[in-house]
């Protein structure tokens, strides 16, 4: 089976630009996922590989075949819409074995292979029914069903989940996973849910109006993002900018305004060395640091810093304290084990410290175009603060 | 307070629709009743007879007549229907050039009153030196036709749900396999609605008839006024009254085609 | 910047949709467009007892000019305004009364709206030729009830095309009013009403307003074929007061004939009726304008 090559692929409407200059490899038995907020480009993406539309510059390639001009139904590829789509005037027989009679195959073998499909997602038994007549999840297996019988090499998942109920959606999310094991076929997913994007993929793309912001595994993503965006966009952080003072062997130190007169110092590992004097910004997870009323021991590699609780949020499995420091912010989420550093339950404008490792922070900006405001650690919006920078 | 005087207000809409009612159907029960009066004018009753309707079967020429029309308003339905069907089709197309043009030559023809087309043909066909006959009358009633068929198809097809041709093209289907097996499925109850709309148009005119169709071809409506002008109105009743009944029959077979479409999807 | 790729597949489409609205395109040009040519041209030719003779004469125009056919534009005209106003009035309760009943029994009334509607044209005049005539059922019950003693002439009379007018047509103008009063939010007058206006006010303030496009189309279906009536003033009118599609009629059926007056007469329609529909157009686009906020 083939890679999907995605090269120097662009999309524009007019004159805006859908899909900006996307380089991507998509390996062969993948379950790779792309993510963004609406408007970012990925359902272009998407039906730029199905074949819906055509590139405005560049190529998509199935292994050595460049595919860009191919027409749908000439590519070995197939796609679950978002509204699966069914044919209304068909039933779910017809529909499922739609692929196979314009290819004119045999009634027989038809016939195995629909129920062979319909059995493996468990719809054989409503074969004979019609689209208007079942549930959102069983048009969805239904679509499925239509669009792995033709074997294709890629099957392309367009916000498939979008339409179901909660619930529904995480049992459909296992499904999935397990039809794409027991397929083993290449499944490209797009969606703006990032938690299922992180549950779900081998590898993921972040998109942010046209461009692929950053790709890899989710936890590479989660733990090490490339940018402010990447940072922003999954999972909650909080972001730290400071000027360089001092760069050690595999530490740096950082000096923060803390919006006030007042600054502290507060010290990171970094992926490249910046320069001293140079502005950047840190992304920091906020259940890396922890908080206690007392303040910890001194540890060399521990940051440590007072600061008041605002607000408390109660979350069952943890709880989220708005910290604050100076005039900013910090989002701290605390889990609810037994050892607790104090006996006393922290309680609003408690004095607390908070305590990290100095590993836990990620270099997401060195260029100092994207400098996120003191505002940015409250629920803002990203686009006001984030220029386009040049990568 | 309020109460009395709205009932007061749908009291009188009552009224006028119930009055609207018999002036909408009393001339044509008498017509119906009188068709089975023993007389042969129209002054009080006498008696019940089912003669004039046996006379009616007899009558040669309004059995060609009949025909004439039969024939005149299946071809044109056929026709206009199929021109409805392309136009339609290639008026989806929203970034098409011609749209707008096409559009108003379509609309154009609904916009003036039914004589001038009459005469206009009526003139054509003088120019160009052709025989007034059947042919002629057929090209009138598809030329009217058609932009009623081309209107109805295209408005059903506008909320057509483009993703179902895209779910085709994905599996594989090619343009033409997904027209017959997709496309051309869900427009059906558009296709049906604009070709019973050209069959009553064609059914029912006189005017555009009238001036296309010279001596020998007589559809039934230019028979029935000559007859009324000419004054033996006898069998006209019984006519009329079997039209009504046809009619009625249509509007029932409608709604019954109609439902069986929509269970059909 | 488009790429050759999309810009060669909009081509595609573009071609294919000029191929399937090809046969339609030729065949109202052919039969809709070059015969208005013809009627032109024959306008300005001159008149032959059987056809037309090819020399060129202004005549008819110079008649038409002189005034000599404005009697039949004034009678189509007047006809066709009381027809339309009189299919608004009595049209628009009728819309209102089935827009405002139950669903269930709303389309039973469409129906019974429509039956007749579909009855074929001419047994619908034709019956009324029955009812109204001298010695006929109108005649003879009222007689019979003692409400006149002599019977009315209605027949073959200005009144009676009217009033078989208004019964041809009145459907016409009822669907599209109900079909605009069937969208109307009745709420909005019990709003007016707690705001202190009765119902002839919120009537007038709210739903005539937001009618008024349902008059605009009914109006257009009405008016304009009621221009070229033939048919009605032929069968139930007097024949002293001629209409214009009568006298259009005669110039080219009876013999002698005369198309070129036939030709310039439909032109003199057609332009009556062309600057009427960019009138309505206008006033169209200035009730749009005011009622922006809709």
């Amino acid at each position: 089976m083939d890679d999907i090559i995605l090269e120097n692929l662009s999309k524009d409407f007019g004159s805006f630009r859908a899909v900006d200059n996307v380089n991507l490899v998509i390996k062969s038995g993948e379950l790779f996922s792309f993510l963004g907020p609406s408007g970012c480009g990925k359902t272009t993406l998407l039906r730029m590989i199905a074949g819906f539309e055509l590139p405005s510059s560049g190529a998509v390639r199935l292994g050595s075949k460049d595919i860009s001009d191919l027409p749908p139904y000439k590519r070995e590829v197939n796609t679950i819409f978002q509204n699966y789509s069914l044919f209304p005037h068909m039933t779910l027989f017809d529909n499922v074995a739609f692929g196979l009679k314009v290819k004119r195959i045999h009634k027989k073998e038809i016939r195995d292979r629909v129920y062979e499909m319909l059995n493996l997602v468990k719809m054989a038994d409503q074969a004979g029914k019609y689209p208007n007549q079942i549930s959102g999840g069983q048009k969805q297996r239904i679509a499925i069903a239509r669009a792995l019988i033709n074997k294709p090499s890629v099957l392309l998942l367009d916000e498939p989940l979008a339409a179901l109920d909660l619930k529904l959606r995480q049992h459909m999310l296992i499904e999935l996973m397990n039809i794409h094991d027991a397929v083993g076929i290449t499944f490209i997913y797009v969606t703006h849910d990032q938690s299922e994007a992180m549950s779900i993929s081998d590898r993921l793309a972040v998109m942010n109006q046209g461009q692929i912001v950053q790709s890899g595994p989710p936890d590479d993503i989660y733990e090490r993002p490339a940018s402010i965006f990447s940072a922003y966009f999954i999972g909650e952080t909080n972001f730290i900018s400071g000027v360089v003072t001092a760069v050690h062997e595999d530490y740096l130190e950082l000096d923060c305004q803390d919006g006030s007169d007042k600054s502290f110092s507060i010290d990171s590992s970094f992926q490249s060395a910046p320069e001293p004097g140079s502005r950047i910004t840190l992304s920091l997870r906020p259940e890396k640091i922890a908080i206690a009323r007392n303040k910890p021991r001194y540890q060399e590699d521990i940051n440590m810093l007072k600061g008041q609780i605002e607000d408390i949020l109660y979350l069952g499995t943890h709880t989220q304290y708005i910290v604050r420091v100076g005039k900013l912010k910090f989002r701290v989420f605390s889990q609810h084990k037994r050892v607790y550093f104090d006996d006393k339950a922290l309680d609003w404008e408690d004095n607390v410290w908070l305590f990290w490792h100095d590993t836990d922070t990620w270099v997401v900006d060195m260029a100092g175009d994207e400098t996120p405001d003191a505002d940015l650690n409250e629920s803002g919006n990203l686009q006001r603060y984030v220029k386009r920078g040049k990568s | 307070m309020k109460l009395n005087s709205a009932k007061f207000y749908k009291g009188m809409n009552l009224t006028i629709f119930s009055l609207m009612m018999v002036f909408l159907y009393i001339p044509i029960l008498i017509l119906i009743i009188f068709s089975f009066n023993d007389a042969r004018i129209i002054t009080g009753w006498q008696g019940f007879t089912f003669k004039y309707y046996i006379q009616l079967f007899q009558n040669a020429t309004i059995g060609e007549a009949f025909r004439n029309t039969m024939l005149i308003a299946g071809l044109s339905t056929l026709i206009s229907t199929t021109l409805g069907i392309l136009t339609a089709l290639g008026l989806e197309n929203k970034r098409f050039s011609g749209r707008k043009g096409i559009i108003g030559l379509i609309y154009i023809p609904l916009m003036i009153p039914d004589i001038l087309m009459g005469v206009s043909l009526a003139l054509l066909f003088n120019f160009t030196r052709v025989n007034t006959g059947m042919f002629t009358v057929l090209i009138a009633h598809i030329t009217f036709c058609v932009s009623y068929t081309v209107i109805v198809i295209q408005s059903r097809l506008e909320g057509f749900d483009y993703s179902l041709v895209e779910a085709a093209q994905d599996l594989g289907a090619k343009p033409s396999y997904i027209f017959w097996k997709i496309k051309f499925p869900l427009m059906m109850p558009g296709i049906i609605a604009a070709a019973l709309l050209a069959f009553t148009l064609s059914i029912d005119d006189f005017i555009i008839t009238f001036f296309t169709s010279g001596r020998g071809f007589d559809t039934l409506p230019i028979y029935v006024e000559g007859t009324i002008r000419r004054g033996t109105i006898t069998t006209i009743n019984s006519l009329s009254t079997l039209m009504i009944a046809f009619t009625l029959f249509l509007v029932i077979v409608t709604k019954r085609i109609r439902k069986i479409i929509v269970s059909a999807l | 910047m488009q790429s050759t790729l999309q810009s060669r597949q909009d081509r595609r489409r573009n071609l294919s949709s000029w191929l399937l609205s090809l046969p339609t395109l030729i065949w109202l040009t052919c039969f809709f467009l070059i015969p208005y040519l013809i009627v032109v041209i024959y306008s300005f030719l001159s008149p032959d007892i059987y056809d037309v003779k090819f020399e060129v004469s202004l005549d008819a125009y110079r008649q038409i000019f002189s005034g000599d056919y404005l009697r039949p534009f004034l009678l189509s005209f007047r006809l066709a305004i009381y027809t339309t106003l009189l299919c608004i009035l009595l049209g628009f309760p009728v819309a209102y009364f089935i827009a405002r009943s139950k669903e269930k029994t709303r389309n039973l009334l469409l129906i019974f709206i429509i039956i007749p509607f579909w009855t074929n044209l001419i047994i619908r005049i034709f019956s009324w030729r029955i009812f109204l005539a001298y010695n006929g059922v109108m005649n003879d019950t009222l007689i019979n009830l003692g409400i006149i003693s002599q019977p009315l002439e209605i027949l073959r009379t200005d009144l009676a095309v009217i009033l078989v007018m208004v019964y041809v047509y009145l459907p016409y103008m009822i669907l599209p009013l109900y079909s605009v009063l069937e969208k109307l939010d009745f709420t909005l007058l019990n709003a007016a009403m707690d705001l202190g206006a009765n119902e002839v006010k919120a009537f007038f303030r709210i739903t005539l307003p937001l009618a008024v496009e349902g008059i605009f189309a009914g109006t257009l279906l009405v008016f304009i074929p009621a221009l070229g009536a033939y048919l009605i003033p032929q069968l139930v009118g007097n024949q002293q007061s001629l209409y214009v599609g009568q006298v259009i009629t005669y110039k080219i059926k009876n013999i002698p004939r005369n198309w070129p007056m036939a030709s310039a007469l439909s032109l003199t329609l057609l332009l009556l009726v062309a600057i009427l529909l960019l009138l309505m157009y206008g006033l169209y686009r200035r009730h749009q304008k005011r009622s922006q906020w809709q």
